[in-house]
């Protein structure tokens, strides 16, 4: 649903200045979202001041050295730290990327602020819902579909046709590109969005796969595929440099190869 | 997206089903664009060479056959494209169901009606010339 202002109890509203750490003498100011629905009310933006000289180098370095040295409170997601798992993702300085990848050397001078990613309900904090996003993801079943019965011993492949999921296998479903596209935002609850596209095309050109015209028939659709309307953002953001718009029109591309 | 209903996520990622539709409007908006790479340079060259001329040189402009088919080719293709255009531009940005159909209603209507009231225009010159 279009909604060009934020809707009531949504609009962050200016929070907390923390004090700044002592005896620091390279400080950097964070602004980052909070929300808690325990506490209720407006999410706000909270400041914070950073020594970077303790900090390390990436986003998520600022983000732990906040939470064990100056608000134990803020939550957020993490886990491998090194741009495997996805977790981390969130909105660095208005682009959606991975905090654990994201240097700070990569960002302009000034605030950093922090949010989660856009268009999707918040659970606290950076902590975005992803229920749709993964639901999503399934119904595209990212899983091998065959009809042939199962070989004694495995499903062969040539080196040439495993190479054709390079750029496409090694999505972390971190969701930065899905919701970092308008289209997205308008219609997300019917656009099935490029993670679960690029999902999408990765099993309908998987050699091995055997439900190319059943995966085809589930994605022809004006709003689940057709969406799309090639801006981009998904492929600006990728914090792995894949290139879901290029796999979106790619499926495009096979509708017509099927019907001309 | 759950609005206090009990659906499960899987419910809601499916809604509907798939329409198996969208591949036709596809490739007719990427033909139509096609047929205005070539029809709309031609529009444009011409309009810039008329600067200045009057109703009798329109006339006599419009009167050769060639020119006459190419402005209705030119009108078609456009307003075929347009309405394909905004009709993506309302299933974008307009969600309650009802003023959704009335305005792709609306779209379809408006752009027939202005292609047929530019078909006849261009033919009433061209029948004007004597053809």
């Amino acid at each position: 649903m279009v909604q060009l202002t934020l809707p009531k109890g949504s609009a962050p509203k200016k929070g907390k200045t923390w004090p700044k750490p002592q005896g620091a003498t390279n400080l950097r100011q964070f602004k980052i979202y909070r929300y808690s629905p325990d506490e209720g009310g407006n999410p706000r933006w909270d400041t914070y001041w950073v020594d970077m000289d303790r900090a390390g180098t990436m986003i998520l370095d600022v983000l732990l050295y906040i939470k064990n040295n100056v608000d134990p409170t803020l939550a957020f997601r993490r886990s491998c730290r090194e741009g495997v798992c996805g977790s981390c993702a969130m909105n660095i300085d208005g682009q959606n990327t991975i905090a654990c990848t994201k240097g700070f050397d990569e960002l302009p001078g000034g605030v950093i602020t922090i949010a989660p990613l856009p268009s999707q309900p918040v659970v606290k904090d950076l902590i975005p819902d992803l229920t749709n996003f993964y639901a999503q993801h399934a119904y595209v079943q990212p899983f091998l579909k065959t009809v042939t019965p199962e070989p004694e011993k495995e499903w062969k492949q040539s080196e040439e046709d495993r190479e054709e999921l390079n750029g496409l296998y090694e999505c972390i479903l971190c969701a930065s590109c899905t919701t970092s596209c308008p289209s997205y935002w308008w219609n997300g609850d019917k656009y099935l969005g490029p993670a679960a596209l690029l999902q999408a095309y990765r099993w309908l050109i998987d050699s091995r796969d055997e439900a190319t015209g059943e995966r085809l028939d589930d994605l022809e659709d004006p709003f689940k595929l057709y969406r799309c309307h090639t801006i981009m953002n998904c492929a600006q953001v990728c914090p792995k440099g894949l290139n879901p718009a290029k796999a979106i029109a790619k499926i495009k591309h096979m509708m017509v190869e099927r019907v001309s | 997206m759950s609005s206090g209903k009990f659906t499960t996520p899987a419910k809601n990622a499916r809604g509907l089903g798939s329409a198996k539709s969208g591949t036709e409007h596809y490739i007719r908006q990427r033909v139509s664009a096609i047929a205005l790479i070539f029809l709309v340079p031609w529009f444009m060259f011409s309009i810039i060479n008329a600067m200045g001329a009057g109703m009798d040189d329109a006339q006599a402009w419009a009167g050769q056959p060639l020119n006459a088919i190419l402005l209705i080719l030119t009108a078609g293709a456009a307003i075929f494209h347009m309405r394909l255009g905004m009709q993506v531009v309302i299933e974008d940005y307009i969600e309650k169901t009802g003023t959704r159909s009335a305005l792709l209603i609306l779209n379809s209507f408006a752009c027939i009606a202005l292609f047929v009231t530019v078909a006849l225009s261009v033919l009433k010159l061209w029948i004007g010339a004597g053809a």
